[in-house]
């Protein structure tokens, strides 16, 4: 132990020297710690174990929304579905090119799009139980969406996992942008005395879930050589963009954003 | 109710801000019952309310809003709380109608399909302008909402009510079908409500046989759209798996 500890002093460490200890040890004073309550120190909008476990009996009044409050969750759960959209079309429009030249990718394909499948079905649910109108270019959606997913799929497997990765870098960032909205909402609620509602706490939940699983996808495409693809920096230039340029379509108040 | 301090309240603000005494509506994330918070203020609904008492006898006037406000206790120049005149009573009236839709039928049967319960939802909204009384003086109503200013208000209020419709029918859709759905009721109930105010019928039997007539246009012409769309899909994705069985790299 105390070899291991000098030789990694030489090397400057940033952590003490008490924090080397074996993973074994580690643990298990992981896991006493967390009987005593620790708070986690680095701040990250992943979930800290005080927002999963929801407080049995919240005694505080729920938050009232206001109007621009609504139409800001109406409006990202719509560009959400858009979203999950493309993203099945484009799974569903690669996989005959990439699984005919690479049937081993056949499990992971269908991993990833299962998983867009579950998350398309979740904003499905939420926008027909809150009433939240569907996005207006639906149909350009579904044709732009599957136009890329094959183009990329007959362009070979490093431009199919580049696209992917484009993609998915696109909406981790789009996903970040809304649970920040949502963590503000919630320090206000919090400040004035009142809770965030137990739906609103789900869709924490739920939009920090989906977006990890769709970092998850990003590192799949990694993996998988996608930046061996050959115009690479053009391919995801371009799909990024195209990404961005969706989003901020979807924002138009007289395209999709509009209040019925 | 008809406290001087309201009424001096009324009357001293000038008629393009009177709008602004109305309290603004406040609801929490998207209950069920959303949009329950009416535009209209205590004073409003009780003058408007009372006033549509009025409207079988006297129409949808200016009168008619007079004497409401009378009978809630108000002064006859309280009828200037309302710049659009009888379009305002018009509107009062469609709002309560569509709102109150889900109280006046509930569909116990699971197993009716959507398209009955959209046929019933439309009778019980037409039988709802039968039962207020308003149906002989429709067309004065319609008249009214086809003024210019008028009619982005009469349009939001007829797809409000087609949504809420689709929605007591039970349907669940969020893709492209969900605008086709709305726009194509919103159609069948406006020719229908136009139809139901000559019909002299008994029980306004013509008026069903219309609707069923123009709901089964709509499912035929639906059903064609559609295995047309799905032929053409077959076609497109049969030609595309004989190319890749031929070597093609698609």
């Amino acid at each position: 132990m105390a070899s291991i500890a000098s030789r990694t002093a030489l090397a400057g460490p940033a952590l003490p020297l008490k924090a080397r200890i074996t993973p074994l040890a580690f643990q298990l004073q992981a896991r006493s710690r967390k009987s005593n309550g620790a708070k986690r120190t680095l701040a990250s909008s992943a979930a800290t174990p005080q927002d999963e476990a929801p407080p049995e009996h919240d005694s505080r009044p729920k938050k009232v929304l206001t109007k621009a409050q609504k139409q800001f969750l109406d409006s990202a759960l719509r560009v959400n579905q858009a979203g999950e959209l493309a993203a099945t079309l484009i799974y569903t429009s690669q996989n005959p090119p990439i699984i005919k030249a690479h049937p081993h990718l056949r499990p992971l394909m269908k991993h990833m799009y299962d998983q867009e499948a579950g998350h398309f079905k979740t904003f499905n649910g939420l926008l027909a139980k809150h009433r939240i109108r569907p996005t207006a270019m639906y149909p350009v959606w579904y044709a732009a969406s599957s136009l890329l997913g094959w183009s990329t799929g007959v362009m070979g497997r490093e431009a199919a996992m580049a696209c992917t990765e484009a993609v998915e870098t696109e909406i981790g960032d789009h996903y970040n942008s809304q649970v920040r909205e949502l963590l503000v909402w919630k320090k206000e609620a919090k400040d004035k005395g009142e809770t965030l509602g137990p739906e609103l706490e789900a869709l924490l939940v739920d939009i920090r879930r989906i977006r990890d699983e769709e970092l998850e996808h990003l590192d799949h495409a990694v993996e998988q050589d996608a930046k061996e693809a050959n115009p690479y920096e053009l391919l995801t230039g371009v799909i990024r963009a195209g990404c961005r340029g969706a989003i901020w379509v979807n924002t138009l108040w007289f395209l999709a954003a509009m209040h019925p | 109710m008809a406290s001087p301090a309201v009424v001096r309240t009324i009357l001293r603000t000038p008629a393009a801000l009177r709008p602004l005494l109305l309290r603004a509506p406040r609801a929490a994330y998207h209950e069920q019952h959303h949009d329950q918070a009416t535009p209209y203020g205590d004073a409003e609904r009780t003058i408007l309310s009372h006033a549509l008492a009025y409207v079988p006898a006297h129409g949808f006037t200016q009168e008619a809003i007079t004497f409401g406000a009378k009978d809630a206790g108000y002064l006859d120049v309280s009828r200037n709380l309302f710049p659009k005149g009888t379009f305002d009573l018009v509107m009062y009236h469609l709002v309560t109608q569509r709102q109150g839709l889900k109280d006046r039928i509930q569909f116990p049967d699971e197993t009716m399909g959507v398209g009955k319960k959209v046929r019933s939802l439309v009778i019980e909204r037409l039988r709802a302008n039968a039962d207020a009384g308003v149906v002989w003086r429709w067309q004065e109503a319609l008249g009214v909402m086809s003024l210019a200013e008028n009619i982005p208000a009469s349009l939001r209020e007829l797809g409000l009510l087609s949504d809420e419709m689709w929605f007591l029918a039970g349907d669940t859709s969020v893709d492209g079908s969900w605008y086709t759905k709305r726009a194509s009721l919103s159609g069948i109930y406006a020719a229908t409500e136009v139809f139901q105010t000559t019909d002299q019928s008994t029980e306004f039997k013509d008026t069903e046989q219309f609707l069923d007539r123009r709901l089964e246009e709509l499912r035929v012409t639906g059903s064609a759209v559609g295995n047309t769309m799905q032929w053409m899909g077959f076609q497109g994705g049969a030609l595309m798996n004989m190319l890749r069985s031929k070597g093609v790299r698609i």
